[in-house]
């Protein structure tokens, strides 16, 4: 295990390990600013390539493995350099989400990040619209930015359902508070809203790093994929998914 | 590894220079990946109803929707005898090629067993003359889809005759071979729609057809010899139909991107071969149950549509059209992959030159290889010869079927240490001496012109490898 800057830290729960799935043949790379921001938590590359079913993964390999090893190699330099070890995965497949799915579990990432351009980042939003594992979000966050001057967002969205937005907001104010971020540095707000996904898109230009959870997967979600792919591809930032932990932990 | 190894085919040569892609320890296969000597991960996913569905969307294009006339015509009402035997021989080769996929779960399937059981010379006939025999399979099912355009045209009222066949043949080729080159990402999620929505349509079919043959809604049948032109006749008929069963086999090519594939692959051949038997015999029980042989014979290649008309009138001839068109495209779009499989397996280990494996990164796809298939799969539908298509095709097949399942008995008897397969065949030499037996038994029921042609694309084959990769052995290696 590497000795991120954040790793002793006693007041942190469970180091958050973020999981980066990069296509790594289409020439995705990832913003400097961003590395510099997920150096302190521990850090998993996912180089992937997707086919489509016609074409065996084992053929693809065989021709551009090494492209895409080499690829991936120069990512984590990035992240070497910035003085974090990371682990690395290559993976050939026909479906992209099942691979992210399985790696995930199999590394145990607490998140997952989708990546899209972005500056400097010194602003968080922190979108709640559903239940959300809050020791792991707050891990995640006062991992991220405990070091250094970065302001938080807590905004929860309140829709018709059973979600007590007001509640949700207070106690992830209050988690990230005990795990050592200050707090004045957090905002804390609630707006209701029927669209969550198109209001928080509609906010991520405010902002240069969105956190959120899974969501609920539902038949919308099957049809237009999950919420934060949804906000993922509407952004402007890129996108932290809090993932839920595993069923026996829970 | 290992410094005694008798076998260094990684250090072989083609004439080209090049050397089989060799592993020095076996790949480590997990329920949902391999992984690569180098570590990097091939995902599974392909499910059992995608591997189902691969297997019964191949197969089930011929026996029902071109066969039944000219079945019928030739054995009687006994070409349901005939389609039973071709299961049973399906089945006796199935079980062997799933315990040779299971020990080997990687892309190749038939050509990948014999040439590491039997060696590269007889791989490299069953690999190359594969590949020619799956270009003839795509050329009969586009000649199928043809005929069922017309008739779907002529239904409509369009004044189109005989002609027409032949170009939608040729146009279909090319729309299909430019589908598969750019990639369409869910070609095969809606292959699983189609062979959904013709199960369905044969069930009702079949479920009607069978209740009017027993007399249910009171229409008299036509009562007919079983065998009107003795047993001979059904046997080489079943030598005829047996490239409807030619499809489980084709989920072996795709063992590599199998989940499970200790359980799905086993699972996946031996159930779609046993569900297209059943549907294939129901078929012609229900035709020859609704008229006489030789009328079927007469109506050809679309008899079915017949059938369908007499027991459900205009929307019963439309309904089974339509599935018609669904079932041989599919056939069709199906060997097409399989024709670009085929020859990455070979090329693969340096049997022909490693360009024709070459993939397109912008769309994801083997362009070369499926190039190599389209032309010579359009200049057979422009000969237009189906049975004699079909014969060739499972010749060929028939021959690689024969040679897997000596393969099998080889590598039992001289188990190599990474031979360890989920699934192991019962009584395995009972199995697959009967269906060795079985499937070069049927050879010598095809016609003259079919074994020529047949027998002079084996001699080429092995004169390519003795001229192009002579000094390539594949014995035993991983």
């Amino acid at each position: 295990m590497a000795d991120g800057p954040w790793d002793g830290d006693l007041s942190i729960r469970e180091p958050p390990k973020v999981l980066i799935p990069v296509r790594i043949l289409e020439g995705q790379t990832l913003p400097a600013s961003l590395v510099t921001f997920l150096v302190p938590s521990e850090v998993v590359i996912l180089g992937y390539h997707v086919l489509p079913e016609q074409t065996p993964t084992e053929q693809a390999s065989m021709q551009y493995e090494e492209r895409a090893r080499d690829a991936v190699d120069d990512i984590v330099d990035v992240f070497h350099e910035a003085g974090r070890e990371v682990e690395t995965r290559v993976v050939f497949t026909h479906d992209r989400d099942q691979t992210v799915e399985r790696v995930a579990t199999e590394v145990g990432a607490t998140a997952v990040l989708l990546p899209n351009p972005t500056g400097e980042i010194s602003d968080v939003l922190v979108a709640l619209r559903g239940v959300v594992d809050t020791d792991r979000l707050a891990d995640l966050v006062a991992t991220l930015l405990g070091a250094g001057t970065g302001r938080v967002t807590v905004w929860g969205l309140a829709g018709d359902g059973p979600f007590d937005a007001e509640a949700a907001v207070a106690d992830a104010r209050a988690t990230m508070v005990e795990r050592g971020l200050s707090a004045d540095r957090i905002e804390a707000e609630t707006t209701p809203s029927e669209r969550p996904v198109a209001d928080i898109v509609a906010r991520t230009n405010e902002f240069d790093v969105v956190v959120m959870g899974e969501g609920e997967q539902g038949l919308l979600s099957v049809l237009l994929g999950d919420d934060a792919e949804r906000v993922a591809e509407g952004a402007v930032a890129p996108v932290l998914v809090v993932r839920e932990p595993p069923a026996e932990q829970a | 590894m290992n410094a005694t190894r008798e076998v260094t085919a990684g250090e072989q040569t083609n004439r080209a220079g090049e050397s089989p892609e060799v592993e020095t320890q076996p790949t480590e296969v997990t329920d949902e990946t391999s992984v690569t000597e180098e570590g990097t991960e091939l995902e599974r996913s392909i499910g059992l109803v995608g591997g189902l569905s691969i297997g019964v969307g191949t197969m089930i294009g011929a026996g029902i929707f071109v066969f039944p006339g000219l079945a019928a015509g030739q054995a009687g009402p006994a070409a349901a005898g005939s389609f039973a035997i071709g299961a049973v021989v399906a089945l006796l080769v199935a079980l062997p090629t799933s315990e040779l996929a299971t020990a080997m779960p990687k892309s190749g399937g038939g050509y990948y067993f014999v040439s590491r059981a039997l060696g590269a010379l007889p791989g490299a006939v069953v690999g190359l003359s594969i590949w020619l025999g799956l270009v003839f399979a795509t050329a009969f099912y586009l000649v199928g889809f043809g005929n069922y355009a017309a008739a779907v045209l002529a239904e409509a009222g369009v004044p189109v005759g005989g002609g027409v066949v032949v170009p939608l043949g040729l146009v279909s080729g090319v729309l299909l071979t430019a589908l598969n080159l750019v990639g369409t990402e869910n070609a095969a999620k809606l292959q699983n729609y189609v062979v959904g929505l013709l199960l369905t349509i044969l069930v009702f079919f079949l479920g009607y057809g069978g209740l009017d043959a027993l007399g249910v809604f009171g229409r008299a049948t036509t009562p007919e010899e079983f065998l009107p032109f003795g047993p001979l006749p059904m046997f080489t008929t079943a030598a005829l139909v047996f490239t409807s069963y030619l499809g489980f086999a084709q989920v072996a090519t795709v063992a590599g991107d199998i989940k499970q594939p200790g359980r799905n692959l086993p699972l996946a051949m031996v159930g779609s071969v046993v569900l297209v038997g059943f549907l294939y015999v129901a078929t012609i029980l229900v035709a020859t149950s609704a008229f006489a042989s030789g009328t079927l014979a007469e109506f050809g290649e679309t008899a079915i549509v017949e059938v369908a008309r007499a027991l459900g009138d205009g929307p019963g001839a439309i309904a089974i059209l339509v599935a018609g068109l669904l079932a041989t495209l599919s056939s069709a779009n199906a060997s097409v992959l399989s024709t670009s499989r085929a020859l990455f397996a070979v090329s693969k280990d340096a049997i022909v030159p490693k360009r024709a494996s070459r993939m397109n990164l912008r769309y994801g796809t083997p362009h070369v290889a499926l190039a190599l298939g389209a032309g010579p799969v359009l200049v057979l539908v422009a000969l237009g010869r189906v049975e004699v298509l079909a014969e060739v095709a499972s010749f060929l097949h028939l021959v690689m079927y024969g040679l897997m399942c000596v393969a099998l008995v080889a590598m039992r008897r001289d188990e190599p240490e990474w031979y360890d397969p989920d699934f192991r065949v019962p009584a395995y030499r009972l199995v697959a001496g009967l269906g060795a037996v079985a499937s070069f038994g049927l050879l010598a029921f095809m016609q003259t012109t079919s074994q020529a042609i047949g027998l002079a694309i084996m001699v080429v084959t092995a004169g390519w490898y003795r001229y192009y990769a002579n000094d390539i052995t594949l014995k035993g290696v991983l």
